[in-house]
């Protein structure tokens, strides 16, 4: 019962690197090194897992200017078959929903599926809405914060695991559908060197613009987003009295820590 | 990382046949040895696969600051009006620091034989440029070991997978694992290696020139001796950049286990708020820190020969640096290696194959060329580095000399009077001026 697999990554900054603008309260990206989305990662890794247990194949989609082209290329180095990167300036300034609705329309146009895999959310917008958006585009069951899943013996269901902060639910769940997985969950397989090879030899990657979807452009980009932020507050900066308790006694240590927490009014015996 | 997967550990390794690509050569290593190599034989028709562990070319590397053109100007046509060049440095300034003395050799002329860059930069170019000329290039694929059969070096393993080829050139680097792992060179010991920290400091273009006295891109090179490694043998730098500061330390590995006893990165956060330096770069923002190995004791680190049945290594891996405590050149005879093993491998292709025999033609390149000669030359410089007088006491035996002279009240004192001042009490005339003749020896 071969599954075929499509899973979502995203091309991001890498936020330690990423500062905000002041002024706009937009992320300054100029110059920062893109990564592939660390959550997206383990959720290649479960689709690569799945896939080594019961064949099929897996597909990466994203939506992304072509720089992305290098994110596609390092999970089929881990061993993704193929990438779509759906790419068109009328896709820019995209919000959650305009992006949700552009991958759902790649993954339609992708067709055979049984199952498309999300990670958690990104490090660089952590809002965690696309997988269940891309569901609700398609009409498909989700599940969230999968840590596991088994395909049953018909074939055609899914037994997944999810993780909540005190318990493990279990659901049965019909394919296709979607599902997105818990963040740290796995850690993401070495890249293969026959596989990087495969992506720079083969060409296993497309580039889908909007004429290469049904897309209506009113739904895209910039124009299909109703989300508007409307201002950023940092948080204030806390003053800090760097006092560091200087000698080697705990017992000292403790009393000393005791008393400035009492001093400054935090504790109360 | 929470472990509760039990379903879903099996693992089917789907055995890719590697074989179906062929390579006449494999690179390892996208740095300025192993791209120089790649590009040489891609434009000269050999199909070369350059491997690379970091995400891009230059990921994993990392420099002081500093590049000497000639070698690079032999390699790459028109390198000067195409690779990225921040400044040419046309200054140059060494100094011995005691304290918050420092006394100061400076030399400044109109043209320039080395430039300021960054490396990551430097090394992207260079690996573009072997793509563009027809090699492949494949970042984030760590080389775990040489495929070796028969005592012939067959081609590489990367994880489970054997990826076979004709002739392989390790350029992977000073922390040279893939030869280690072989069993072609032994384990580095601390005492073959320095180790050098950086923080790139950023500036305005503007602000450089205005601090350091320079004009357009003009560039300073400035090595730093005496108290700044708070009394581990080594030495610090300043290179200026386009709009950036590199500041850096060097410190002896050996010397450095037993003697720094903070975090090293304290160490250059003193040399940045040094009163001495900091008046350079106060108005800069921390972009960067960084830190590698550098190749110390030459000869140690040489492996017996740089070829093998099969390989030729290149670059720090082959310990190609020449360190003679006034400058560092490294990426130059890196580069310049791998040209000279690209030429060995275009021998050993004319003349019937890749035995040590043929491939022993790297090493005559490498003798006739300034690589073997220079290292040779300064084959002794090492151990002077040993000399820890070098790196406190005669810095502050020149501050104290240099104070004496100018540092007047009244009476101005005879040079020889002066110098004797200075050194009463710390060392004898015959330890001096035999120091003396043995670094105008070996220096």
């Amino acid at each position: 019962m071969p599954l075929d697999i499509i899973v979502g990554i995203k091309w991001v900054p890498n936020t330690t690197a990423v500062n905000i603008d002041p002024k706009t309260g937009t992320l300054i990206r100029e110059g920062i090194p893109s990564v592939v989305n660390p959550h997206d990662l383990t959720a290649v890794e479960m689709a690569l897992k799945l896939k080594d247990r019961y064949g099929g194949s897996v597909t990466a989609i994203s939506m992304a200017p072509p720089s992305a082209l290098a994110g596609l290329e390092h999970v089929i180095g881990m061993g993704v078959d193929r990438g779509i990167l759906a790419s068109d300036r009328a896709f820019a300034g995209a919000d959650t929903l305009a992006t949700s609705y552009v991958l759902a329309k790649v993954i339609e146009k992708v067709g055979k599926f049984d199952l498309v895999i999300m990670g958690h959310e990104t490090i660089d917008s952590s809002t965690a809405h696309i997988g269940a958006q891309v569901a609700s585009w398609l009409d498909l069951p989700y599940v969230y914060y999968v840590v596991d899943a088994v395909l049953e013996d018909d074939g055609e269901t899914l037994k997944v695991t999810r993780i909540l902060e005190n318990a493990y639910e279990k659901y049965r769940i019909r394919l296709p559908a979607v599902i997105s997985i818990a963040m740290h969950t796995f850690n993401p397989r070495r890249i293969r060197l026959s596989e990087k090879l495969r992506a720079k030899m083969e060409k296993p990657i497309e580039i889908w613009s909007i004429k290469d979807l049904d897309i209506d452009p009113n739904c895209a980009g910039l124009r299909g987003s109703p989300t508007v932020v409307s201002g950023i507050d940092f948080v204030p900066k806390v003053p800090r009295k760097n006092e560091v308790f200087q000698g080697s006694d705990p017992k000292e240590a403790a009393r000393w820590l005791l008393n400035k927490l009492i001093e400054e009014g935090l504790l109360d015996l | 990382m929470r472990k509760i997967i039990k379903s879903c550990g099996i693992t089917v390794v789907n055995k890719m046949d590697v074989a179906s690509y062929r390579f006449d050569v494999v690179v390892v290593g996208a740095g300025p040895a192993g791209s120089s190599a790649a590009y040489t034989l891609a434009k000269r028709g050999f199909k070369v696969l350059l491997v690379e562990r970091g995400r891009t070319p230059g990921a994993k590397n990392m420099f002081g600051g500093r590049v000497y053109v000639s070698p690079l100007k032999e390699i790459y046509p028109d390198f000067e009006n195409k690779a990225p060049i921040h400044r040419w440095v046309t200054r140059e300034r060494v100094s011995l620091v005691d304290g918050d003395n420092m006394t100061t050799l400076e030399y400044e002329a109109r043209d320039s034989k080395s430039f300021t860059t960054y490396l990551t930069q430097l090394s992207g170019w260079m690996a573009k440029q072997a793509e563009e000329a027809g090699a492949l290039l494949l970042n984030e694929v760590t080389v775990d070991r040489l495929y070796i059969e028969d005592d012939f070096v067959k081609g590489i393993v990367v994880g489970e997978e054997v990826l076979k080829t004709d002739v392989v050139i390790d350029a992977e680097g000073i922390n040279r694992l893939v030869l280690e792992r072989s069993g072609i060179v032994p384990k580095l010991r601390p005492s073959q290696v320095a180790l050098g920290i950086k923080e790139v400091i950023k500036l305005s273009a503007e602000e450089i020139n205005t601090n350091f006295g320079l004009e357009g891109n003009e560039g300073l090179a400035w090595i730093l001796m005496g108290d700044v490694t708070k009394g581990v043998p080594g030495g610090a730098f300043i290179y200026t950049n386009r709009d950036s500061v590199s500041l850096g330390l060097v410190v002896y590995l050996k010397d450095a286990i037993y003697k720094v006893d903070r975090h090293i990165s304290n160490y250059i956060e003193e040399l940045r708020l040094h009163p001495l330096l900091n008046k350079y770069i106060r108005e800069g923002r921390i972009m960067e820190y960084s830190s590698h190995l550098i190749p110390e004791d030459i000869g140690s680190i040489m492996p017996s020969k740089p070829y093998y049945n099969g390989l030729l290594i290149a670059g720090d891996a082959g310990g190609f640096l020449l360190n003679l405590g006034y400058t560092y050149r490294g990426v130059d005879f890196a580069a310049y290696s791998g040209y000279l093993a690209a030429k060995a491998v275009e021998y050993g292709h004319d003349n019937g194959g890749y035995s040590e025999e043929n491939l022993s033609v790297y090493k005559k390149y490498l003798e006739e060329s300034f690589i073997l000669k220079q290292l040779k030359k300064f084959k002794d410089v090492h151990s002077l580095m040993k000399k820890e007088r070098l790196f406190e006491l005669y810095p502050s035996l020149a501050n104290h000399i240099a104070r004496e002279l100018f540092h007047i009240d009244y009476e101005s004192p005879k040079i020889l009077e002066a110098i004797k001042r200075a050194k009463e009490g710390k060392v004898g005339w015959f330890t001096l001026l035999r120091d003396l003749y043995e670094v105008s020896k070996k220096l």
